[in-house]
């Protein structure tokens, strides 16, 4: 045996570590290193979702699967793989359940459009309802003299004081807006319950 | 309100519950799996007795690729299945192999000494061969056709029925064919 068998030996057996599904390696110019690597490696952890702990992201879980999985992202972005190309990686191996945020196409398009679709609606709901309740409320103020029991039903006068006709008459009131002195003490009334 | 306007809001929950109920049908803890039907992650690990072996090798065999830890509770479970599976078919035609995940040599060969079994068992350092599964726990199996192609994967303990249907329907297609 020659003294090169043993380094041929090694060589052979080398550890593991080496990807099985590497690109070739690019230029020396390429590779990246130091604080840059360490923030891009962050940044791809951080869109990819934990395959332990689902709801935390790869760069946030404790799981030692999640450990692993960013020392596969560090040691391909060393290599000169882009942040897109070590993240399709891992959606090759695990679909694209493994992104955090899920890619805005196809039927998941319905999580972004939906939402704002929702808050659109929500509001558009809510703008008609209050509509709807201040001409109500405007309606049971007007000359009329109330509906549906509010308020005092014989609100006489037309506003140039003095109660009502009181006696069950229909109240006979100008069309001004001004309150009678009945309703306005009913008004205030209403508040210091309410208050 | 008109006729028609009174039924916009339970027509527009009809899809809604729909796919709700879809969804509850499922099973929340089992993830689709992107790896089936392409080709089979190659690899090089080493044996828990120091040797090296590759998957190339077993090109032309039906392989049971299972990932399994000295930890895991359901492996001590399944073990008898590989063990059948191991014993029912010829080596030559089905293999089966063992890749020791996020565990030690020595609690993997004393799980092995134990429980018994012949086929290789394969260190997995950083789980690197794990995720290029895209495995996500133990124990899962991977069941690879002669050709090389993954053609399924299973989650959690396999059961004799699961294997042997498997198995025998892969022998059958042969080749590269997918059950």
């Amino acid at each position: 045996m020659t003294a090169a068998a043993p380094l041929l030996l090694a060589l052979l057996t080398a550890a593991p570590e080496a990807p099985v599904h590497g690109t070739a390696p690019p230029s020396q110019e390429a590779r990246i290193e130091g604080a840059r690597l360490d923030s891009l490696t962050a940044a791809v952890a951080g869109r990819l979702r934990c395959p332990v702990c689902r709801n935390q992201s790869v760069l946030e879980s404790t799981a030692e699967l999640s450990r692993r999985m960013q020392s596969v992202i560090r040691e391909r972005l060393a290599r000169g793989e882009s942040p897109e190309e070590v993240e399709a990686y891992f959606v090759d191996k695990y679909g694209p359940w493994i992104l955090l945020k899920p890619e805005p196409r196809g039927f998941n398009l319905l999580v972004y459009l939906l939402p704002a679709a929702a808050l659109v609606a929500g509001t558009w709901i809510a703008w008609r309802a209050i509509r709807r309740w201040r001409a109500a409320g405007a309606g049971e103020a007007g000359p009329d003299g109330g509906a549906a029991g509010r308020g005092p039903a014989d609100g006489g006068g037309s506003g140039t004081g003095g109660p009502g006709a009181g006696g069950g008459g229909e109240p006979g009131r100008s069309e001004d807006s001004a309150l009678s002195p009945e309703e306005r003490e009913w008004v205030e009334r209403q508040i210091r319950e309410e208050g | 309100m008109n006729g028609w306007k009174r039924w916009l809001v339970p027509a527009a929950a009809v899809p809604v519950l729909a796919l709700l109920a879809w969804g509850l049908t499922r099973d929340a803890r089992e993830l689709p799996s992107a790896v089936v039907g392409k080709s089979a992650p190659e690899f090089r690990l080493e044996t828990l007795e120091g040797d090296t072996l590759t998957l190339e090798e077993f090109r032309g065999r039906v392989v049971i690729l299972n990932f399994w830890a000295s930890w895991c509770g359901p492996c001590y479970q399944e073990h008898p299945v590989l063990l059948r599976a191991e014993r029912t078919w010829p080596y030559d035609r089905v293999a089966v192999l063992g890749v020791v995940y996020q565990d030690s040599r020595s609690n993997a060969r004393r799980f092995m000494e134990r429980l018994g079994g012949d086929w290789p068992g394969l260190l997995d350092p950083g789980s690197r061969v794990a995720i290029s599964y895209g495995v996500y726990g133990v124990p899962e199996t991977y069941f690879l056709t002669p050709g090389g192609r993954v053609a399924k994967k299973h989650v959690g303990p396999v059961d004799w029925q699961l294997v042997r249907s498997t198995v025998d329907s892969l022998l059958a297609a042969g080749g590269d064919g997918l059950p």
